[in-house]
């Protein structure tokens, strides 16, 4: 076989694209700056006086992000950083439009759990998730050396899931769900959060290890390779797991993320299908055996399939009752920022922001909305496909398949589609510990892109020819 | 893993289909149903930013405006007024903070501008930057008659009362009154204790000033059956013309045993009188005896030929009037009964103007309306009544028969009406009537309804331009207290269309 005729010649490194990053950094935050100017033109007709502040903040945090990703992983996929910031700044700008409602003499009511100083606090914890991000890229240099940890960071997830079930209801339960640590003081933690991001580690390395056993150790019973009854153990802990945060924290959305994580993990890692089947079919049991046991179960799904029946609309679905409502206000355009009336619904500056995107952005807005989320997840999934080490592969899988499950669970929840289930909208959600994590979710996604998409550091050899080993 | 990651990415695929699929369903099929869902709190909020729709009452050629929104002064709020306050209050109803009722409630999509058939003039607005406004209801009624129908049922004495009137060639509303009514101007106010407290009086005034008695009440409609069980008689043969005789012994004799005895114990003509006698008389053994001989499931039949026994949407809601074909209705001694508007037969005095305008339209029955025709905030027209047969009772030649033993009513010095609704009452105005003094109540304990039901005939090959249906609670005589309403409403509507 003959060598190419430009095998000496200096092989074209694929730049890494830093450039196109920060150009999209800018257009995301030309975004933000106009939706922000938008708030105070339609709530008050002039432009916020907060506005270059925060905004200058942000673009600086950002800016700082892209900084240390040019520098720490200089190949990493252009989109992700400014995806996760456009996201993350519109989240900011609407938090900051329901802050002013019935505030300074802007039309509307109070949103009664929102402070005044919430946008300064969001606008803290995303440079706290940056701070995150960035700890992630500078530490790890490679996602495999989180393998290491594998049992370590199972037993961390397993802890920060289980101690608000623990705590009394006091220091733990917030608006019904028990998912909280209450530090006092104002501030409070959702360990799940994070809880979610150790136990992808713990699922990724512990499937590594395991997949040979899992994938085809088994029989095959009407076409379909069943598992050994042993292999199954992890698969029960994990729904038991599951269904004790259920039971225990009244929190029927993480516990769906978690085990459908697993699953979708599972799946990848031994290829088949029998799995996806079983863990469905668990999870469907699992649902109809507590929403059986459970009033309040039961009660999500009478919400969800007779929303305006006799004194719902008032009582139980009043607050899926308001967003759909709003969304419905808003129509194809949108009432536009600062001018539609989502302070109806309850809790809209958390597991309903997304219904308010929807009534002054329209439907136009929040489809846009969700094709950032599914680019997102899409790059995600990208990086998982082109990186070589399994560990790494199927740890981004994992967290880029949580992260559309995720949107899928809350905005499904918040539109009616599934029974509404209380988990943040990533990004967008007023609240720390659901942003931190995804930043740190993004950091990993970051770190694992730039493996897939680094060139090899050696020359490949021609196929057919004698290993070269060089000296250093 | 490559395979099942892909695999993983369909999945997500789906499930971010499934989303965009869905808001699109909430977002743009299903928004107008969410924005009329009840309680809707976004479109109760900004129903008052922008003006609501006019009504107008425009059946004197004239535009009267009967109902509008008007901006307060330094606000950007409008709020509802009722320029002719009591008056129309059963027409136009009321538009409060929380409900409506009447027109209001029942043109509602359009006095707000929500109805679809704006959506075009809607976006027009929004393109445009104007403000979003109703649309305009303009009502058959006519001023002149309901101006005078009111009064005729305030100056009666505060008798509970209610008259309609119909143009009988269209089904038309000229005229709906009813007493005791209120103002629906007390209930426009922005303020939920205030609008509690007048609502909470109205509701438990023992009157029942809410009540809208010519559509929403039923009345035994006593003598004035009669026009039933006669057209019935001689559509079927049973009796040839109006000079054929009948029986009309006194008493009854009634297969129960009971007797069945004319008003008074009264003798009717020689026992034996031309059917057009026993009418202007209102012998009450002729018509049971003729009841009995037609049998229950016929004079149904007929009942329903003329209205009855279906809701009506003019497009108030009317409830039914009734003979009911439950029970005992078989029984041929409640069939006397029935026959001559006893028994269980119930009707609305919406129902008392259709009798008399089937009879004045050669029987042919048009489906009674009140809205002429919605006009858009850009004048155009997006809705005309449509004028259409709602039954034909019975032939022209029944017709022709029922309407001269209406004639001999009001014309016959013996008839019922002759001295209320006769020419000397009348100046000269042709009424067609029949009367009707029904008992009602626990054994018939309570005062009698005064029921009158009347037209005036078409002459000159032009159709007849008014019928007229009164039921006065407990007035008694049905020729002394009904019948002066309605020829005070005839007067007044001939008066202003001459």
């Amino acid at each position: 076989m003959s060598l190419p005729a430009d095998i000496d010649q200096p092989v074209l490194m694929p730049h890494g694209r830093r450039r196109t990053e920060l150009v999209m950094l800018g257009f995301a935050m030309a975004v933000v700056l106009f939706a922000y100017s938008a708030v105070g033109l339609g709530l008050k007709g002039r432009l916020p006086p907060g506005l270059p502040v925060q905004v200058l903040v942000f673009a600086a945090l950002m800016l700082g992000a892209h900084l240390v990703v040019r520098r720490f992983a200089p190949y990493a996929d252009p989109l992700l950083l400014p995806l996760a910031g456009l996201l993350n700044g519109l989240g900011l700008v609407m938090i900051y439009r329901l802050v002013q409602s019935g505030r300074d003499g802007n039309l509307g009511a109070r949103v009664t759990d929102l402070s005044t100083s919430a946008t300064t606090t969001q606008l803290l914890y995303t440079g706290v998730g940056i701070l995150a991000m960035v700890a992630v890229l500078v530490m790890i240099s490679e996602a495999r050396v989180l393998q290491r940890y594998t049992y370590t960071l199972g037993a961390v997830g397993l802890l920060l899931l289980a101690v608000p079930a623990l705590l009394p209801a006091s220091h733990s339960v917030v608006n019904g769900a028990k998912v909280w640590i209450i530090l006092g003081g104002g501030f409070s933690i959702e360990p799940g959060e994070f809880a979610r991001l150790a136990l992808a580690v713990f699922f990724a390395g512990y499937l590594v290890a395991k997949r040979d056993a899992l994938a085809l150790a088994g029989r095959r019973v009407l076409g379909i390779d069943l598992p050994r009854a042993r292999d199954l153990g992890p698969v029960l802990l994990a729904w038991a797991a599951s269904l004790l945060i259920l039971i225990f924290e009244t929190d029927i959305g993480t516990s769906a993320l978690f085990f459908g994580m697993f699953i979708a993990m599972l799946y990848v890692a031994t290829q088949r299908t029998s799995w996806l089947l079983i863990g469905v079919l668990m999870f469907l049991a699992g649902s109809w055996l507590t929403a059986l046991l459970f009033h309040h179960v039961m009660e999500r799904f009478t919400i969800w399939l007779h929303p305006f029946q006799g004194s719902n609309p008032t009582n139980a679905s009043f607050q899926l009752v308001q967003g759909l409502e709003g969304m419905a206000f808003g129509g194809l355009f949108g009432t536009g920022l600062g001018q539609g009336q989502p302070y109806h619904t309850p809790l809209v500056q958390s597991d309903f922001i997304f219904s308010a995107f929807g009534e002054e952005l329209g439907l136009v807005g929040v489809m846009a909305l969700l094709l950032v989320f599914g680019l997102l997840v899409q790059r995600g999934l990208r990086a998982a496909l082109a990186v070589s080490d399994p560990f790494s592969k199927l740890l981004v899988g994992g967290l880029s398949f949580v992260l559309a499950l995720q949107v899928f669970v809350i905005v499904g929840g918040v539109t009616g589609l599934i029974p509404l289930t209380g988990v943040t909208t990533p990004f967008l959600s007023q609240g720390g510990s659901s942003l931190v994590a995804s930043w740190i979710l993004i950091g990993l996604l970051i770190r694992v892109s730039n493996s897939a998409r680094k060139p090899a550091s050696q020359p490949i050899q021609d196929e057919g020819m004698t290993q070269v080993v060089r000296a250093a | 893993m490559n395979r099942a990651l892909l695999r993983l990415s369909l999945v997500c695929l789906a499930m971010f289909v499934l989303l965009l699929l869905n808001i699109n369903y909430v977002q743009a099929f299903k928004a107008s149903k969410l924005a009329a869902e009840p309680g809707n709190i976004r479109v109760f909020d900004q129903q008052f930013t922008y003006q609501r729709g006019a009504i107008i009452a425009a059946g004197d050629g004239t535009d009267l405006k009967i109902a509008e929104s008007r901006l307060i002064k330094g606000t950007d709020t409008y709020q509802r007024y009722y320029p002719q306050g009591k008056v129309y209050a059963p027409v136009t109803g009321y538009d409060t903070i929380y409900s409506e009722s009447g027109i209001e409630q029942a043109e509602n999509d359009l006095l707000a501008g929500t109805s679809p058939q704006l959506a075009v003039h809607n976006l027009t607005a929004l393109l445009t930057g104007k403000q979003k406004q109703g649309a305009t209801v303009e009502l058959t009624v006519s001023p002149a008659a309901q101006n005078a129908a009111y009064n005729a049922l305030t100056s009666d004495g505060g008798h509970a009362a209610a008259v309609v009137a119909i143009q009988p060639s269209t089904g038309a509303i000229l005229a709906l009154a009813s007493n005791p009514t209120f103002n629906p101007n007390e209930l426009t106010t922005f303020n939920g204790t205030t609008l509690n407290k007048v609502d909470h009086r109205l509701l438990t005034d023992p009157s029942q000033p809410l009540l809208n008695r010519a559509t929403q009440e039923t009345y035994p409609p006593g003598s004035s059956f009669k026009i039933v069980t006669s057209s019935a008689a001689f559509s079927r043969g049973l009796v040839k013309n109006p000079n054929s005789l009948v029986d009309a012994p006194e008493p009854l004799r009634l297969p129960n045993g009971n007797d069945l005895i004319n008003d008074g114990g009264e003798i009717c003509g020689d026992g034996h009188p031309p059917i057009i006698q026993a009418f202007w008389m209102s012998c009450n053994t002729a018509f049971g005896e003729l009841g009995m001989k037609l049998k229950a499931p016929t004079l149904r039949q007929y009942s329903s030929r003329y209205g009855m026994n279906r809701p009506l949407s003019i497009p108030l809601p009317v409830v039914p009037s009734v003979m009911p074909d439950t029970g005992s209705w078989l029984d041929p001694s409640l069939t006397a009964f029935s026959a001559m508007g006893q028994y269980n037969d119930e009707v609305t005095p919406l129902q008392e103007a259709m009798f008399s305008a089937a009879v004045a339209n050669h029987g042919k029955l048009m489906y009674p309306y009140l809205v002429q025709q919605v006009v858009g905030p850009g004048l155009s027209v997006i809705q005309r009544a449509n004028t259409r047969l709602l039954s034909q009772a019975v032939s022209p030649t029944v017709a022709g028969y029922v309407q001269s033993m209406m004639y001999q009513v009001t014309h016959n010095p013996g008839g019922t009406a002759y001295l209320t609704a006769g020419p000397q009452a009348t100046g000269g105005i042709t009424i067609d009537g029949k009367t009707g003094t029904a008992q009602n109540g626990l054994d018939n304990g309570n005062l009698d309804d005064a029921v009158f039901t009347c037209f005036v005939p078409g002459s000159n090959g032009q159709p007849s331009p008014i019928a007229v249906g009164v039921i006065v609670q407990g007035g008694g005589f049905g020729a002394d207290a009904a019948a002066p309403i309605a020829v005070q409403v005839i007067k007044a509507y001939l008066g202003a269309h001459s």
